[in-house]
């Protein structure tokens, strides 16, 4: 007797965000990614489908990172005084299809750039390659209002993500965002109510649902994981059960979590017994990775060129069916 | 031991310190008012004081602004005293003393057989009985035919007009009656009091003063005090007052009180402070109706569990210790005299019981008050105070739960908040320039905004977009009501052209997100126990909503804001003071005594705080009117 496999059917779908335009579309990138679309459980294809890959965006700065161990230096070292070249490499060298540019120059504490400046940093970024963008501010609310809304002006018509957008600061981004034609990252602290909250406020600004990215990133492993993996979890189920304003894709910052953390961070000199520094952040940023994939990641934002190569691999395995 | 003198302003009283006393309790201990919500732990910054001349020693603290420190302003509980002083203590700092406080007018109808405020068929009516009557005899005199003693001749005679299985009389009335009846002529007017199941000959007048009979219940909430004289012979109520309750000086919430009680034996100052309260609130109802307190032969109180015991002097640690067990809930009846309270020295004190540790008598007054516990039909009553009290059921059962709201519906800790008393503003529509148009209780110049007030204020600034569902003020409006004071975003209500002080009345950005706590404590707390029970809230029949922060509710700005669920509108009715009213009723009638202890026996309770859901609910509620807008159809 054959035994037939009890299947969930829900009835809610992720909404689909296209990031990047090509000419036809009025901007000037090569190719453009679209991510959500699925309307089951990640990677239960016998369930439903899951018709779009999640993707690996690799993380840049506009300056030279002060606080990146050698180890994630080194791939670097030639551009990374060039946000261009940098960005070029990542494309050419490493093959990522979408760029995630950190705007932390403009941060008070680290440089104070203006407006200007790091508007033409995106320029400069657009120019050189051709895959579409993720922008996203230094992280001071003051400063990202002063600053995004120059950047959005500046890569209009090009489709970018930009980031972020929070309970307490949204309305700047938002207005700019929709003025510009870019789509936006709306940030909430593992709490599904807030990140509802933060999705209705946008929206009740006229910006279009279906433009949001949602992003849950609190920690990396060992420093929480399971608690966006299981918020993760709770937004997709309460959005594949019909939620809509929760019908958004996930996107990860795994890079800015796992970089910081001591046991990535540490030489082997200082902890012999850890390992090798090289192998082990990758290692790390892999493990984060593959258990945020689990949970729903759309697009995840990593920092080393061999985590971009493992997770793409581990990305493939995961989507044959 | 040093002394030093210390001059306050501007009541212009000198006060003696011991050296290193803390400048909070001198002021305190000298009975001049002032505000304090922490309790002198140097968080809430509501006791600033200005120093005029003398050396101060004091901590940093965050609350004062640079301005005001050049001004000399100091945290009176950050001060001890190391030399002679000369301190003003500004308005801000000043708790305000008993005014009226206007309640529901439905509410204090006058009738003599009195109707219940507000019942759910039909008008249901108890009979008639106080707490304490006064009855006046006309004793056939004795002989050697009709020998019985003169108690026991007092007793035949009462027993003419009333079947009282159960007499007594205290010794020292008994040490009156001989004399006492002879230079009467056996012309007498007893006082009798109902203390449980046992009547009391509490006094004996000479002559028929039957006439003069007069009670008074009391409403003691956390945060307002207020009471009412009523005539006892005919239920007529012939004056209400209220007050905040002077306890606030030691700490705001109840937790904070029982801990001043328990941690820094401070029992007696609560409960002197209440007990002061009390008869402040009722000398003045004596004079204003030009009556005795002699006449006054009973009082009703009703409050939460924690203020009960602080009431009776019953230390109240208990409550706030797991597993929350609360001394006493139904407490007998009591002589007034023995908490202090000033009435007839031999007047009676009743206090209505309470079902658990969080869900006290004001509630049970609450529930007996709208009949909730008589009808078919299932229903929600909710109190509004401080500490927030949901009962939902029908005739048959009850349940009821208690969540923290805050004190800001009734007008505290809110920047212009106030009681709802006369100037205070209880309604408000914001057109499309965003001018305001406002109605004030009384049609006077506008002092401050009261609880219903404020609950309409942001269901208009919600829908004029003044704000966003965060409760988050929109500057990019062109109006010049909006504005930034100190990095706190404000909305101008009034200009202070308009304003009885001539300052602007103004809405902060934190004074919203206080009342979006507050709503969510309640709205969350509702629909916990619905969900606990399993009822869909459609099946709700009836709605009540209760509490003293105002005289009407515009029920439809309460759901746009999230406050009440999106039912059909007419299931709400607004009921006013009901823990009041319930007192009341207790106080003029035997049955609504019985019915009052039944519903106690019968509620059971819940605790919100170790329900797992409660937070979650919680934070979904913190969102104009609710983060699931499914929840609200009509307001989409």
């Amino acid at each position: 007797m054959s035994v037939e496999l009890l299947k969930e059917k829900w009835v809610g779908k992720i909404n689909e965000v296209t990031i990047g335009a090509t000419k036809d579309e009025g901007g000037s990138r090569v190719k453009t990614i679209t991510i959500g679309g699925e309307n089951t459980l990640p990677f239960m294809h016998f369930e439903g489908e899951m018709s779009r890959t999640p993707k690996i965006a690799m993380e840049i700065w506009d300056m030279k990172p002060p606080d990146w161990p050698v180890s994630l230096i080194s791939p670097f070292e030639d551009v990374i005084s060039s946000p261009a070249k940098w960005a070029k490499k990542c494309v050419e060298t490493y093959k990522a299809e979408i760029l995630f540019l950190r705007l932390q120059s403009a941060h008070p504490d680290f440089g104070n750039a203006s407006g200007e400046t790091v508007a033409n940093t995106v320029k400069s970024v657009l120019e050189e390659v051709g895959v579409p963008l993720i922008i996203y501010g230094c992280g001071n609310p003051e400063k990202d209002n002063e600053i995004l809304p120059k950047c959005t002006h500046i890569a209009k018509g090009e489709n970018c993500l930009f980031g972020k957008a929070t309970q307490d600061n949204y309305k700047t981004l938002t207005a700019s965002c929709l003025a510009d034609g870019h789509s936006i990252i709306a940030e909430a602290p593992i709490d599904v109510n807030i990140q509802k909250q933060v999705n209705i406020l946008i929206t009740e600004m006229g910006f279009p649902i279906n433009k949001i990215v949602m992003d849950p990133t609190t920690g990396c492993l060992g420093y929480g994981l399971e608690y966006t993996y299981s918020v993760m979890e709770r937004i997709r189920l309460a959005a594949l059960g019909g939620d809509k304003i929760l019908a958004q894709p996930f996107i990860c910052l795994v890079g800015q979590e796992v970089w910081k953390v001591k046991e990535v961070k540490a030489s082997s000199n200082e902890f012999p017994k850890w390992g090798d520094e090289n192998k082990r952040g990758p290692a790390w940023e892999i493990v984060t990775c593959a258990s945020l994939l689990l949970a729903g990641a759309d697009l995840l934002v990593v920092r080393h060129p061999e985590t971009m190569e493992i997770v793409k691999k581990n990305v493939e395995m995961l989507m044959k069916k | 031991m040093k002394t030093y003198k210390v001059k306050v302003y501007p009541e212009n009283i000198e006060v003696i310190a011991k050296e290193g006393e803390n400048l909070l309790e001198l002021i305190r201990k000298s009975n001049i008012p002032i505000n304090s919500v922490c309790g002198g732990e140097g968080v809430c910054g509501k006791c600033k004081v200005i120093v005029k001349s003398g050396k101060i020693d004091t901590e940093s603290t965050t609350h004062l602004g640079r301005s005001e420190i050049q001004k000399g302003y100091v945290l009176a509980c950050l001060v001890n005293i190391s030399s002679d002083l000369e301190i003003e203590i500004p308005l801000e700092s000043r708790l305000e003393e008993g005014q009226i406080l206007l309640g529901n007018e439905k509410l204090y109808s006058k009738v003599s057989d009195f109707v219940r405020t507000e019942s759910l068929e039909k008008k249901s009516i108890f009979k008639l009985f106080p707490l304490t009557i006064k009855l006046f005899l006309n004793l056939p005199y004795p002989s050697i035919k009709d020998n019985k003693s003169d108690l026991e001749r007092i007793y035949r005679e009462i027993r003419r007009y009333y079947d009282f299985p159960i007499m007594q009389t205290g010794l020292s009335v008994i040490k009156q009656i001989g004399n006492l009846l002879r230079e009467a002529d056996w012309k007498v007017t007893v006082t009798l009091g109902m203390r449980n199941k046992t009547t009391e000959v509490i006094q004996l007048e000479k002559g028929d003063t039957s006439c003069n009979n007069f009670g008074v219940c009391v409403d003691i909430g956390t945060t307002t005090v207020v009471a009412e004289l009523v005539n006892l012979n005919n239920g007529e109520i012939l004056g209400v007052k209220g007050s905040y309750n002077k306890q606030i000086s030691y700490g705001s919430d109840v937790i904070s009180r029982i801990v001043y009680a328990t941690e820094k034996k401070g029992l007696d100052d609560l409960r002197n402070a209440i007990a002061e309260n009390i008869n402040a609130l009722i000398n003045s109802l004596a004079i204003e109706s030009n009556i005795k307190l002699n006449d006054i032969t009973s009082i009703v109180c009703a409050g939460n569990t924690t203020m009960t015991h602080l009431l009776l002097g019953i230390d109240p640690g208990y409550i706030r210790k797991e597993p929350y067990i609360p001394t006493v809930s139904f407490v007998p009846v009591i002589r007034a005299a023995e908490v202090g309270i000033k009435i007839n020295p031999r007047g009676l004190l009743a206090t209505l019981p309470s079902v658990a540790s969080y869900v006290g008598g004001d509630i049970v007054g609450g529930v007996l008050a709208s009949g909730i516990a008589e009808s078919e039909d299932l229903s929600i009553l909710i109190d509004m105070g401080t500490n927030g009290e949901i009962v939902l059921g029908n005739k048959d059962w009850l349940c009821s739960s208690a969540c923290s709201a805050g004190p800001a519906f009734e007008g505290s800790g809110i920047k212009c908040g106030m009681r709802a008393r006369n100037g205070a503003i209880e309604a408000t529509s914001i057109d499309k320039n965003f001018e305001v148009k406002y109605s004030v209780i009384g049609n006077t110049k506008p002092h401050g905004i009261c609880g219903s007030g404020l609950i309409d204020l942001l269901g208009e600034l919600l829908k004029s977009k003044v704000i966003d569902r965060r409760g988050r003020i929109n500057d990019n409006l062109s109006t010049d009501r909006i504005r930034d004071n100190r990095g706190c975003k404000e909305f101008v209500v009034v200009w202070g052209k308009d304003t009885d002080t001539g300052d602007d009345i103004v809405i902060t950005e934190d004074d919203i997100t206080n009342l979006i706590r507050a709503k969510a404590a309640i709205f969350a707390g509702t629909l916990i126990m619905l969900k606990k029970l399993d009822i869909p809230i459609d099946e709700v029949k009836h709605y009540y909503i209760a509490g003293a922060f105002g005289s009407h509710l515009d029920i439809e700005k309460a759901i746009f804001f999230g406050l009440l669920p999106d039912l059909p509108r007419n299931r709400f009715k607004f009921i006013g003071n009901s823990s009041l009213t319930g007192a009341r009723q207790y106080l003029l009638s035997e049955e609504a005594r019985d019915k009052c202890e039944s519903i106690a026996k019968k509620m059971t309770s819940f605790e919100l705080s170790v329900e797992p859901g409660y937070m979650e609910e919680y934070i979904s509620a913190l969102f104009l009117p609710h983060t699931d807008l499914e929840l609200f159809p009509s307001v989409k």
